[in-house]
């Protein structure tokens, strides 16, 4: 089987504008090739500037790339066409509360991305949407509510539901579990991996909790001043980190859960 | 002596005549020199508590307490500009998302010579402006920042979020506090700052006795930086004791949880599995379930349940509920030796 979502020498650099001869460029991200599989979790960590979050930004459309190309399913994704992205590889962002319009429903809200990427009537869209909120472990009702009426974990879900309503293949997660409470993060964490085993989705997934990463995800990939300093199996990666980047991050996690001495 | 000494203390939001009963009972001591966590999710009324203790709860909030002692002084028998000026001098807080906190308009060199009061500057009134500058140098080489020129000059959004945070950090020891009250110093930060803060802190407890009450929603952040924690789950106090206590062997059914949810302390699970959890989410403050508030939620959980439980003590175990998990059995009294 071929790769799901394959991406090749992906890279992002910003040209100083205000200089007319001798341009500066600088480079955010370096030119880097990975590829995940369907039912796989790739975990990006590295530090603030390591241009992890641009790569979700390159990889959901919202910013050119400098170079490179994405496939998904062998097919090269046009860099101009959301339309089709925007089905395929679908994002849920760290905050939810501010992510969601508190003027519209749930409903709208879910309706809106039915609306421009389907063909579905009126009725056919309520289903759905119906269903979608009970697979994220919310009421079919709750279609009426507007946000401000859920709590910080239900908002989380709200966002899943937004993101699994056009049926991805790819959902990347950009700090989405930091900052929930620790039980609700574990009731996101199994809603996540069931709907992973149900829908054949491929996570990406950007954090820096190591807890939740060596839980989570099958590949790891570090990246540090916007290049990949050392990818491969999370579990080898955490038993024998080779480079002084992941050591240093591993070093620090491992201050956690050692009790005082 | 204890330097913090709270029995019972309550906190009531009066509101269209209705009252909401936001910290239920809680009792919290400190030790001089200790360093305690006080962990619970979002709406369990912790960051209420802190700001209960510090005094800065507006009218709308009732406080009682039964017992609410400051090293040995108590405090609900002072007048309030008593209170305000011994709590002050003493207690410092820092607090959660430290660029918000400081003004983006002033540039942090004036912020952190207004932290420093008059009182211990000593001389005449011209020289008053060379030793604010000269202590604020001092307080920022205290906190670890060695470029202090650069610091001083600069206005909080030029600096990182782990700056941000040892400036407050510096502002805080200005006045050499007693006790810093540290409300969730690290959310939202990087794991490399984390450990910075958090090790400045712990050295500021190791060099200056310095007590620290460590406010997070995460238990497994800090279980390496404290001597002991307090749980609450929804204002209501839910376990204490030393920190291997909670985290080795929980007696409560919901601190059990939250140590099986943190999924670094599940490496005996295998990858992907699905991790234990309680089901259903916090509940808000109005609708809040009578007698123990884990109730709906607990799966140890008996008609019992209704009534809130009282605190029992196991050699120093606090804890609060009706079923605890293995309660310990009493010590042999007599420990036999050499048998194996």
């Amino acid at each position: 089987m071929s790769e799901l979502l394959e991406v090749k020498d992906l890279s992002k650099s910003y040209r100083d504008k205000n200089y007319w001869f001798n341009k500066k460029t600088t480079t955010v991200l370096a030119p880097i090739s990975f590829s995940v599989e369907a039912h796989q979790t790739l975990a990006i960590i590295g530090d603030t500037g390591s241009g992890k979050s641009t790569l979700a930004k390159l990889l959901v459309g919202a910013e050119p790339a400098s170079s490179g190309c994405i496939y998904l399913n062998g097919k090269a994704l046009q860099s101009a066409s959301y339309k089709q992205r925007c089905q395929h590889i679908r994002m849920i962002f760290q905050d939810s509360g501010t992510t969601l319009n508190p003027s519209l429903t749930i409903l709208q809200l879910l309706d809106e991305p039915l609306k421009l990427n389907t063909p579905f009537d009126e009725v056919h869209r309520k289903d759905l949407i119906r269903t979608t909120l009970q697979k994220v472990g919310l009421l079919g009702d709750h279609m009426n509510f507007y946000p401000h009426m859920f709590s910080g974990g239900q908002k989380q879900r709200i966002s899943l539901a937004r993101a699994i309503i056009l049926k991805p293949q790819v959902i990347i997660l950009d700090e989405a579990l930091a900052s929930l409470d620790p039980s609700l993060r574990s009731q996101m964490i199994n809603l996540l991996l069931d709907l992973q085993y149900q829908m054949g989705l491929a996570y990406i997934l950007i954090s820096h909790n190591l807890g939740i990463i060596r839980h989570f995800s099958d590949d790891i990939m570090v990246l540090s001043q916007g290049e990949v300093v050392e990818s491969g199996k999370t579990r080898d990666v955490m038993t024998n980190p080779q480079h002084k980047v992941t050591q240093k991050l591993l070093r620090n996690h491992s201050f956690q859960l050692t009790p005082k001495k | 002596m204890n330097l913090l000494d709270i029995r019972n203390l309550s906190i009531e939001l009066i509101h269209d005549e209705q009252s909401i009963l936001a910290v239920d009972k809680i009792s919290l001591s400190m030790k001089e020199g200790e360093v305690r966590g006080l962990v619970g999710e979002s709406g369990s009324g912790k960051s209420l508590l802190a700001q209960a203790l510090v005094g800065v709860l507006d009218d709308k909030w009732h406080v009682h307490a039964d017992r609410f002692h400051w090293r040995g002084i108590d405090l609900l028998h002072l007048s309030i500009e008593e209170r305000k000026a011994l709590l002050s001098r003493d207690i410092a807080m820092i607090f959660q998302e430290p660029m918000a906190c400081l003004d983006p308009t002033t540039s942090i060199g004036e912020q952190l010579t207004e932290a420093i009061d008059s009182g211990q500057l000593s001389g005449f009134f011209w020289q008053r402006k060379q030793q604010r500058q000269s202590a604020a140098i001092k307080l920022l080489h205290k906190v670890g920042i060695k470029d202090h020129n650069a610091c001083l000059s600069s206005y909080p959004h030029q600096l990182t979020e782990a700056f941000c945070q040892r400036v407050m950090i510096a502002m805080a020891l200005a006045r050499r506090p007693i006790l810093l009250i540290a409300d969730e110093p690290t959310a939202a930060m990087e794991i490399s700052n984390e450990g910075q803060i958090f090790r400045l802190l712990a050295s500021l407890n190791q060099l200056k006795n310095m007590s620290i009450l460590l406010i997070s929603h995460d238990i497994e952040n800090i279980t390496h930086w404290t001597n002991t924690i307090t749980v609450m789950y929804s204002g209501q106090f839910v376990e204490a004791g030393t920190t291997t206590q909670i985290f080795s062997k929980p007696l409560h059914p919901y601190t059990r949880a939250l140590v099986d949810s943190s999924p670094s302390a599940n490496l005996h699970l295998p990858a992907k599995s699905r991790l234990k959890t309680l089901p259903g989410s916090i509940p808000i403050l109005q609708h809040l379930p009578i007698g123990c508030r884990l109730g709906p939620r607990c799966p140890r959980a008996q008609q019992a349940c209704v009534k809130a439980p009282s605190v029992t003590n196991f050699h120093g175990h606090k804890v609060s509920c009706h079923f605890p998990l293995t309660p310990p059995s009493p010590l042999p009294k007599k420990i036999i030796k050499g048998d194996n």
